[in-house]
Formats: C-alpha cells, structure tokens, sequence
C-alpha cells in the first residue's frame, strides 16, 4: 500500500470514529427536540445529549455495596459489545471501515470450501444432475457460490449481530438483579418478556433478507453492489423495514411500549433496570442505549432506501447522503410518534409486537416466493 | 325499454303514495287495487311469451323475457296482489298501537312495492351482474319488512337476515366474476355478462373458471334461497316478519333466487358437461330435504314450522332444476307458492285470534273458528303434496323424472323425506286443529280473512286436477 | 421479481387488510379500512388506465357551462375511493359515536393469532392463484389474484372472530373490496353499469345494517352478536 492510501485510509478511520461518537447522541437529541416542539416548548439544543454525557463523564460514582463484579463490569462490557456492533453492522450504508479487506482466515476458509465442492465425491452411477441435487441438498447455491450456511467473510452475520444484542441484554438484566432493588428485578422480568416476543420478529426479518439474498453476512445483504439478488426486491425490503421500526421500537424502550421519560418506577421497563448507575457507569450505559438506537435505526432506514432505490434508482453517491438524512427523519418520526401515542397497557404489548411478528411472517413468505 | 317503465310505474306511484300519504288506511286500501291491475298489465304485456307465440321479447340491452320469466313474474305478482290484499285486513287487527305504527306501516308499504319491483326486474335479467343487483335490492327491500314488529326478536332476525344473505351474496358476486373472466378467455372479446350469449357460446367458455363460477354462484343464491347448511337466517326471518311478509318472502322471493340459480344451471348446461355440475344441484336439494324433513320433526312454534317447509320445497325445486327440467322447476314453484302464501296468511289469523305463536298455545282451532281451521287443514294438505292438490303432480313429476334418469337413491331420500315431512306437519298441525278450544280465541271477521286463503286453496285445486304434467315436462 | 406499480398497490392493499385483523381498536379499524379502500380505488384508477379503457362519462352541465369528459375509469375509481373509502368509515364512525363502544374486546380468537393466520392464507391464496389461467393479453395477473383472494379471506376471518356487529360490517365491505380486486385484475374491471350497481347495493346495505345496528344497541344494551341467540328451535 502507498502512502496515499494509507492517509486516504487514516482520514476515513478518524472520520468513521468522530461521526460514531458524534452522530448517536443527535439522534437522540432530535427526538427530545421534537417531542419539545410537538408539545409547544423550545425543548434543549439538539446537540444536549453530547453535553449531558461529557457531564455525567466528570461525575462521581455511587455503588451499592451488595453488587458484585458483575455490576461494575456490564456498563464495560455492554458499551464494547455495542461499539463492535456499530462497527460491523451496515447501519451508515458502507462497509465499516475496518474490513475493507476480507479477513485472511475467513477468506482461507472459503476458498477451502469451494474447494471442496468443486470435489465433491462423484459415487459411481450419479450424473451431473445428481451432483447438482446433492449440492442443492447441501443447500449450497453453485451460482454465487456462497451459501447461506456460509462462514460469513466480513465478520457480520446475523446471528452474531443477534447474540451479541442479546449478550448486552443478559449483562443489563444480571446488573439488574445484581443491585438486589425490587424495581431492578421487574424491570428485569419484563425486558426479558419483551425480548422473547420480539426476538422473532428480528430474527425473521433479518432472516428472510438473508434468504432472499443467498447469505447471512449483513454487510453482504445490505451492499450496494448490482450483484446482490434482491437489490430488486422492492415489497421484501419495504415489509422487513416496518417489520424491524416496530422491534425497534419495542428494543429501544419507546412508546408506545415504555415511556422513558416517566418518572413512575411501576411503568418502567428500561429505566428501571438502570436506576442504579451513576456517573461514569451512567455515561457509558447512557452511550450504549444511543449507539443501540443508531444502529437499529440505521439498519431500519437501510431497509426502506433499498426498497426506495428498488422503485427508482438513484446515484450511488446520493445512497450515503440519504442514509444520513433517512436516521434523521426516522429519529424525527419516533419523536412525532412518542407525542401522539399513549404507552400501551403491559398486557396490550404483546397484540402491538404481534404486529411486527406477522409483518416479518410476511417477509418470510415473500422470501420464500422470490428464491423460487 | 318501455315496458320496463310501463312495469316500474305503479310500485313507482305507490312507494311514493305511501311515504307522503299519513293516513295509511288510505294506503292501506289503494295497494291492493293497484297491484291487482299490475297483474292485468303483466298478463297483457307478456300474453305472447306466456302463450308461447313468441319466445322471448327483449326489453333493453341485458333485460329480456322468455317463458319461465313470463310465467314467474305473473305468478310473483299475482301473489303480491293476494298477500296485500290480504294485509290490509291483517293491519287492521294489529292496531294495537296506531300511531306509532302508521310510520312503521307506510314505510312497510314502500318497501312492498320495492320489493315488487325488484323481484320483477330479477326475472327480466338477461345480464348476470343485472341479476345480482336485482337479487341484492330485494334483500336490502325485504329487510324492513322483517323488522316491522320492532322487537328484539325481529330486530335479531333482520339482523341474521342482511349479514347472511348479504355475505352469500357477496360470494355470488365472485361466482359472477369468474363467470365473466370465463368469458374472456373464451374468445368473446372483451367479455360478457349476458345471459343469451353465454348460453350460445357456452362450449367456448373456459370450463375451469365457468365450473368454479357456477360453484360460488350456487352458493351465494343458494344462501339467499334457503338451502341446508346456510339456512340458519330462514326461519328466524320467516317467523319474526308478520303474515303477509312471510306470505310473500316465503312464496314470492325463494323463487327469484332460485331463478338466479336456474339462469346459471342453463349457462353451464349448455356446455354439454351436464353430470358434473347436476350431480351437485341434485345432490344439494336432496340433502336439502332430507335436512327440513328431519328439522321438521321437532318443532315448537307455528311459524318456524312452515319456514322449514318452504326449506323442504327449496330443496325440492333445486333437484327440478339439478335434473334439467325447468318445467318442473315452474310447476314446483306455482304450487308452492300458492300453497305457502294461503297457509303463511291463514296462521297470521290464528296467531292474531290466539295471541301466540307457540305450538303448544295453539289448540282446538277447528272448533273455535270452523271456517279458518277446515281450511287451514285444506292448506296443510296442500303444502305437503298430497292429492288432489298440484304439488302432488309436482312432486311425483319430480320423482318420476329423477327415477327416469337413473338417480335411484335420489329419489329414495326423497320418498322418505317427503313421508317424514308429510307426517311431521300432519301431526303439528293436528295438534293445533283439535283439542279443547281456547277460550280467548277471538276470530274477527273470519269471513273476510278467509277469502285470499281460500282462493289460493282453491288454485292449488285447480291446478291439481287440470294440469297435464307432460306439457311442463316439456317446458325449458 | 420486481413489481408493477398495480402489482405493489394490490400487495400493499392486502398488507393493509392484514394489519386490520391485528388490532381490536374500532377507530383505527376504520382508518385502515379507508385507507386500504383509497389504495384499492388507486389501483382500479390505474388499471383503468392500463386497459385502455376509452369509453367517456360525459357529465351533464350542471355546473354552468362546464360539461366534464372523464374517462370511465377515473369516475368509477373516484365513486369507489370517494362512498366507499371516505363515506362509509365517516357514516361507521358516526355510528359508533352514538353507540358508544370503543374496542372489539373478547374476540374469539387472539388478534396476534388472527393476524398470523391471515398470513398464511395469504400464502394459500398464492398457490391458489397460480392455477388460474392468466389474461393473455396483459402482464401477470396472479400477484392481483393472490391479494384479492387474500382480502376474502382477511374479511371472512374479520366476519367470523370478532364480536361485535360492527367489524362484522368491516369484515363484509373488505370481502366486497376483495371481489371488485379480483374483478379488476382478472378481468379489467366488469361493464361500468352493473359496479356502479353493486357499489349503491353495498352503500345501501351498509346504511341499513347501521341503522339496525343503533337500533339493536338501543334494545339489547350491547351490540355483541354472539349474545343474539334467542331465537332458536
């Protein structure tokens, strides 16, 4: 590599890294302004929540003293896991910086495997048509020559993208019933609950994608490449895209589902697990919660350009200038929708998750309709 | 187009009379007259078809007559004209709360000659989607003659009535549609919808489409006629409406749906495919009356004992039609008419004399009033097909015909069905004819209530004794 | 696999009806009736368009001297969208108002489960649709089959798990939408005459089933109908 390119590279990293630690916590202040707006007040800058966490960073820390490790270790571990996360996942429409290159091992991995199905054992009698039966068993699509089962080569494959949500879940719910509070423990059950409801919805979404697409690698089902099968695919994407603004709204703790600005610990799902951090720990898990928002966001808003530039197709340039404006407009509509809903009652949730689980049903057909 | 115009004048006239005129005793009095002249103008408009000189006259662009219509829409009309005559007596005695009712009575009127009109443009029909908007206006016009009484009863019975008839006939809709898509793919351009046409090109049709049309089309107007499984609405319509409605719902509008089906049955007829599609129609009506027949044995409450009747003889013209044979299918639909408008009207007097519609409440009528019982008993046999009167010509045509073309088991079921049926009603009515006299049975003006009944009798006599069933089995 | 743009509103029209099983909230019932009836009239509008169809309504000079050549198709999908899509959730609202219920509470089967059902009889209309023997002379119609079919299916379940008498209304009028899909897709739209017939026949239906309705909420203090039951044998 020349010295060009490794500047070039250099400013795209530290670009990458300001608007990762900028940009999240905007979103959040958009909604907050919105909701301001919506409700006749000025509201706070926008930029507030960049200033709340800088404030929070200079703060001392109270512990309860009946926690364990693994109190003080979650806001680390949640804030890592999510840092990966934005790192892997699509969620600005380009590849994350860092895997430009594909991974040495993994791409040894697949060559390995192609290998391999270019030898597959011939057992005496079998014709060609046979072979491309046994590979089509092996569900290994020989046009493309990846398979959904596919080491994934750009490290961000769907259920890794998953678990690793779910990991930062777990984390959050033992800190939780670590702090040994009542509100703590039903704040834990009931994020739980939701999880388990809403776990389909994503999975499915993000599942029929990948089907559709003949992969599971996230960056490789959102590229903007003409070569990706369902770049075409305009309802698929529409569907998964209002299948996952409602999970998210579910994941991200906003109405109508909790409310995350009441003060009631009785109606608190999110907020009541994290009542008890403080200062620093408080920052990090309040980072954590915005950097979530980006990402769910940004995936959500990827979906509905695709499904966009499905309709009409635009300039590739113009992708990156929309996936920016879409986060913002899509932060603004959360605000719109926070102000003109009232928080479902707890036993209502499930019929309001019902509805992003049938829409990822859908998209599970229509998958299922568009590979055959 | 003029004869359209000449057939839509006087329901025209009176719907109006009847709405704007307060005193509905006037109304009251005015309608039959009218209705009757109707009939004379029907009869003179349509004496070449009904005589057969000529075949069909067309009347506009999807609206012709041929000779089924002709003899339906006398018949419908000269029940109308017996049923109206009929309630103006019939109100008279319901004065119970006069006027409150006289709005409720004036709308009823508006919506009769609605119902008049509608029935009589179903059987003009050489347009499927015509005939489903005709079928569907006599719905929606017979659903406030249902809930005249305004009671719970009839207010959940009219209810039943719309959602049921109105979703059959939403699937009659779709049977339609398919039937027109069928036509398209059959080379007719860019489709069709009329009746005449569809028959001439019927073999050309695209026979998929036109089975599952037929299908769909036999379930919507089968729901709207009363056939088994979705009969549910039937006798709770039949026994919250008062007299003369059940009179004419269960003699006038059974037949313009099962003319709907009838028009569909000659479309697909046409394609020489006959067992496929007759096979069910049959199979359908048997059932059909096997069902009343068994229903009929448990039975609690006067009116809801006919409405199983009517469904019995339903079935019965569904297998005239499921056989071919639209002679048959006529001659099965004068006779019951005739029969069920004279009984439906003979209990709206019992029921009015006896003050309840209960079985068990109903007893000794032949000595309490010897004029309304001999002729209910006269009715009785009637409806049930027993000679001398027409529907046992019916009926044995109908077995006769099925026996003539090898549908053994057929004609057993309906063997059995019949006798069930036939004793069944016997025995109820039996019990309401003999027994000790009630004391508070209050017969008013028996003579004057028992003339339309007994004119139906004598009707249903008459076409006992002179018919010669061959020419009917010859009709198409 | 990409979509003609009537191919996306009868698909979207669908989704719409699907999302109407989801939630036993009469208002937003109604919303999404009329929402899915303003797409249906969209795609009626477009296909119109598509088909050619060159017969002119000439509206009469009612209005001064201004006499209006519509094309067919635009009047029929302005009737349509305008009674069917605007009128009647405004006549179904005000009826609620004066009856007084909120929410369709104690349906027979969980709308979430109702929902998901709806789902795979959108499925099952698929491989229905595909038997049906296609236009020759215009582009796929069994994406339109598969979404009118899907909308009877989505109104017979709405007709039959839901208890109060006014998503039975719903339910009636989503299947009718369903068939007038059908026929538009299938076959271009039937003679302009007899849809406008079954359009009064349906509004008319649907003003007096409102009617009765206010009258049976004035008699039985609910309009839940699995309570009608007393007339029986």
């Amino acid at each position: 590599m020349t010295q060009d390119i490794l500047i070039l590279n250099a400013c795209k990293w530290i670009a990458f890294i300001i608007v990762l630690f900028v940009s999240p916590p905007i979103l959040l202040g958009l909604v907050r302004k919105t909701k301001a707006r919506m409700q006749g007040r000025v509201g706070a800058r926008v930029t507030q929540p960049l200033h709340d966490l800088l404030k929070l960073l200079k703060k001392g820390e109270t512990l309860s003293s009946v926690t364990s490790w693994i109190f003080r270790s979650t806001s680390v571990i949640n804030f890592a896991v999510m840092l990966l996360i934005a790192v892997l996942t699509p969620w600005l429409s380009f590849k994350p910086q860092v895997f430009e290159h594909e991974i040495p091992y993994y791409a040894a991995a697949r060559a390995k495997s192609a290998d391999v199905k270019q030898h597959l054992p011939v057992v005496d009698g079998l014709s060609a048509k046979k072979d491309a039966a046994l590979a089509k068993d092996l569900a290994v699509s020989t046009a493309t020559g990846v398979s959904f089962f596919d080491v994934s080569t750009t490290g961000s494959d769907i259920f890794l993208i998953v678990y690793m949500f779910a990991l930062a879940r777990l984390f959050t719910v033992l800190a939780a019933l670590d702090a040994g509070s009542v509100f703590g423990g039903f704040g834990a059950s009931r994020e739980v609950t939701l999880a388990l409801l809403v776990e389909p919805a994503i999975v499915l979404a993000f599942a029929s994608l990948g089907c559709a697409a003949h992969t599971s690698d996230l960056n490789l089902i959102f590229s903007w490449t003409a070569s990706n099968p369902i770049m075409d695919l305009a309802p698929l994407w529409f569907i998964a895209g209002f299948a996952l603004f409602l999970a998210s709204l579910v994941e991200l703790s906003r109405m109508p589902v909790d409310d995350p600005t009441t003060h009631l610990e009785l109606t608190m799902v999110h907020e009541a697990m994290i009542l008890e951090n403080s200062g620093r720990n408080l920052a990090l898990v309040e980072f954590t919660h915005v950097l979530k928002m980006a990402v769910l966001l940004g995936l959500t808003g990827q979906c509905f350009l695709h499904g966009f530039y499905a309709l009409a197709k635009f300039d590739h340039w113009l992708v990156a200038l929309f996936s920016v404006l879409l986060l913002g407009l899509l932060s603004i509509f959360i605000g719109v929708i926070e102000s003109a809903t009232v928080k479902l009652r707890w036993t209502k949730i499930p019929e309001f998750i019902a509805y992003s689980v049938a829409m990822s049903l859908l998209c599970v057909f229509i998958a299922i309709g568009a590979r055959r | 187009m003029k004869e359209l115009l000449i057939l839509a004048a006087i329901p025209t006239f009176l719907i109006y009379f009847s709405l704007a005129v307060p005193k509905v005793s006037i109304t009251r009095k005015l309608t039959p007259i009218l209705h009757w002249s109707q009939l004379g103008l029907v009869i003179w408009m349509t004496w070449s078809v009904l005589t057969g000189q000529e075949p069909r006259i067309t009347i506009a662009p999807g609206l012709a007559l041929d000779r089924i219509g002709a003899y339906f829409v006398v018949l419908t009309t000269a029940i109308m004209a017996s049923c109206v005559t009929h309630a103006d007596y019939f109100f008279e005695q319901e004065k119970t709360s006069i006027d409150e009712s006289s709005w409720h009575l004036r709308i009823f009127y508006a919506c009769i000659n609605l119902f008049l009109f509608a029935m009589t443009f179903v059987f003009l029909c050489d347009n499927l989607g015509y005939l489903w908007i005709g079928i569907e206006t006599t719905t929606l016009s017979s659903a406030p003659l249902v809930y005249f009484d305004r009671t719970k009863n009839a207010l959940e019975a009219s209810w039943k009535y719309l959602i049921i008839c109105s979703v059959g006939i939403a699937f009659a809709l779709l049977g339609t549609v398919f039937i027109f898509a069928a036509s398209q793919h059959g080379g007719i351009g860019n489709g069709t919808l009329t009746i005449s046409e569809l028959i001439l090109r019927a073999p050309a049709l695209s026979f998929p489409l036109l089975r599952l049309g037929f299908i769909f089309c036999l379930i919507g107007y089968g729901t709207k006629a009363g056939i088994f499984p979705l009969h549910s609405w039937l006798p709770d319509a039949y026994s919250e409406a008062p007299a003369p409605a059940s009179a004419m719902l269960s003699a006038a509008l059974v037949n313009c749906a099962l003319f709907g089906i009838w028009r569909v049955v000659q479309i697909t007829q046409a394609t020489n495919s006959h067992s496929v599609t007759f096979e069910l129609v049959a199979a359908l009506g048997t059932i059909t009356v096997v069902a009343a027949s068994l229903f009929l044995v448990r039975q609690h409450s006067f009116k809801r004992l006919w409405a199983y009747s009517s469904i019995e003889n339903v079935g019965l013209m569904l297998v005239a039609i499921g056989l071919g044979s639209g002679g048959l299918f006529l001659l099965q639909a004068i006779n019951h008419s005739l029969a069920k408008a004279a009984v439906f009207l003979l209990s709206g007097n019992i029921i009015q004399g006896a003050g309840t519609k209960k079985l068990h409440g109903l007893h000794g009528i032949i000595k309490s009033s010897p004029m309304w019982g001999g002729l209910l008993a006269l009715a009785t046999f009637a409806i049930t097909g027993s000679p001398p009167f027409g529907s046992f010509l019916s009926e044995i045509a109908i077995l006769t015909a099925s026996a003539n073309t090898n549908h053994w088991i057929l004609a057993m079921f309906l063997v059995f069905a019949i006798a069930l049926s036939f004793v069944a009603i016997c025995t109820h009515v039996g019990g309401v004819l003999f027994g000790a006299p009630k004391a508070d049975f209050n017969a008013v003006q028996p003579l004057r209530a028992s003339i339309v009944p007994a004119a139906l009798i004598c009707g249903a006599l008459v076409l006992g004794t002179v018919v010669h069933v061959d020419f009917w089995m010859k009709l198409r | 696999m990409s979509l003609d743009i009537y191919e996306m509103l009868a698909l979207s029209a669908a989704v719409v009806a699907i999302l109407m099983l989801g939630t036993s909230h009469l208002r937003l019932n109604f919303w999404l009736y009329g929402i899915h009836t303003v797409i249906v009239a969209l795609e009626a509008w477009w296909i119109g368009g598509l088909a050619g169809h060159t017969d002119e309504l000439f509206l009469p000079n009612i209005f001064g001297a201004i006499g209006l050549a519509l094309p067919q198709h635009t009047v029929e999908a302005l009737f349509f969208g305008l009674f069917k899509g605007i009128g009647v959730p405004i006549f179904l609202g005000s009826i609620v108002d004066k009856v007084k219920v909120e929410g369709d509470t104690g349906t027979l089967l969980p709308s979430a489960l109702s929902m998901h059902l709806a789902i795979i009889l959108l499925g099952v209309s698929y491989l229905l649709s595909a038997q049906l023997p296609v236009l020759s002379n215009d582009a796929d119609t069994k994406i339109g089959a598969m979404a009118a079919m899907s909308l009877v299916f989505s109104g017979m379940l709405l007709m039959l798990t839901r208890r109060l008498a006014i998503s039975q209304i719903l339910g009636f009028l989503v299947m009718e939408n369903g068939i007038y899909l059908f026929a538009l897709t299938q076959t271009h739209g039937m003679p302009m005459i007899v849809e406008m017939g079954v359009l009064l026949d349906v509004l008319v239906g649907v003003m007096i089933t409102g009617l009765l309705l206010f009258n049976i909420k004035k008699s039985f203090e609910h309009i839940d109908v699995t309570q009608l039951t007393d007339l029986r044998d």
